[in-house]
């Protein structure tokens, strides 16, 4: 996987190993934190009580349909998340060899079990079915991708354990001040017309549920 | 990209989801509480409203979700400029970061009192960047005046 050049930061970056069968939502996940939809780079930045941090995600991208992944992938991971599918019973089934590789690769760190799509009404692995994560001692979420339910929660308990500080919390990120426009009138027209274009496109299915 | 969306609070499972399995990991870096800053300490907020914000992807001909939390205008108690800031809930990272200028449009984007679509040059990422944004505003209640008035009106009063 083509990973970008490792800058040198001035806070913490810990690696993280995103782990799952194809189509449990890994990709969509990682997505989610990365100002929102876009794929800026596999960064994932946070800012805590404890200053600010970053997750520096491996992300499969479906090379791990056709059996493991090489040991380069996990090579000095730092942290894993173990993804599966609570509407596709094999996905979870599979979790075990997962678990196993990581850990082959990896000693103890800090791993996360999430079952993913729980916004899916027809689940085939219900909450109290999950046990894996008993045996093995990892954090359990169940976790949709989707409707951001508890898409914070892994990252901030794996920060919260690499950090060795079980205080720590998400903070505002500073939010600095925009610098001001200078005002050009053919770019607002055509903003103006722009404006008009998407107007055949409805957004997608809004949940206002969701914030009330 | 019209998905089923998500019920939210409602799936919320039984299970104890904070039930720590006291994993024993050593850290990697022991991290102390430092002090720290929003950017907002010298304004106030004049306009606090949940939503949802899309921004629309000419690429794909489509609108994608930035975020969902608290987007608020914010006036600058020196310099009376006012400046829109959406937080993503939870995390607090920002999504949309952007003054408020007399010469934004903002237009209805739908019938039912809730979307509205505005342009703007917006600096969440920390360098200008042109973008089309949409909401998807709280729902509000009948007797008060809807969030998008609200919010329009604010808008236009800049």
């Amino acid at each position: 996987m083509a990973l970008p050049q490792q800058q040198i930061v001035n806070y913490p970056t810990f690696k993280l190993v995103l782990v799952g069968d194809g189509g449990t939502g890994k990709t969509t996940f990682v997505k989610r934190h990365l100002t929102g939809e876009f794929e800026r780079e596999k960064y994932e930045h946070f800012y805590t009580n404890c200053g600010k941090i970053r997750f520096n995600c491996w992300d499969t991208a479906g090379q791990g349909k056709f059996g493991g992944l090489r040991d380069a992938y996990y090579t000095q991971g730092q942290c894993a998340i173990i993804m599966f599918d609570v509407t596709a019973r094999l996905t979870y089934k599979n979790v075990p060899t997962w678990h196993g590789d990581i850990t082959r690769v990896c000693e103890n760190i800090p791993i996360v079990l999430c079952g993913n799509k729980v916004d899916v009404k027809n689940r085939q692995i219900k909450a109290k079915q999950v046990i894996f994560h008993r045996k093995k001692n990892l954090q359990y979420y169940e976790i949709s991708a989707k409707s951001n339910y508890n898409f914070e929660k892994p990252f901030l308990y794996l920060a919260k354990k690499l950090a060795g500080n079980m205080n720590l919390h998400f903070v505002e990120m500073p939010a600095l001040a925009p610098p001001e426009v200078a005002f050009d009138i053919a770019a607002q027209e055509s903003i103006e017309q722009e404006i008009c274009m998407p107007a055949f496109q409805p957004l997608p299915d809004g949940d206002d549920e969701a914030f009330e | 990209m019209a998905d089923p969306e998500h019920r939210e609070e409602e799936e919320a499972p039984a299970v104890g989801d904070d039930e720590d399995t006291r994993a024993q990991v050593a850290p990697i870096v022991q991290l102390q509480e430092v002090a720290v800053t929003t950017g907002e300490e010298d304004e106030e907020s004049i306009l606090d409203l949940k939503s949802k914000l899309y921004r629309f992807d000419k690429d794909g001909n489509q609108w994608k979700e930035r975020g969902a939390g608290t987007v608020k205008f914010l006036k600058h108690k020196v310099t009376g400029k006012v400046r829109l800031l959406m937080r993503q809930s939870k995390t607090l990272n920002i999504c949309a970061n952007h003054l408020i200028i007399p010469t934004m449009s903002v237009q209805e984007y739908d019938e039912n009192e809730k979307s509205c679509v505005w342009h703007a040059r917006d600096f969440a990422d920390g360098e200008l960047k042109d973008e089309l944004f949409a909401k998807s505003l709280w729902k509000h209640s009948k007797k008060l005046p809807s969030p998008r008035s609200k919010w329009m009106t604010r808008m236009h009063l800049q």
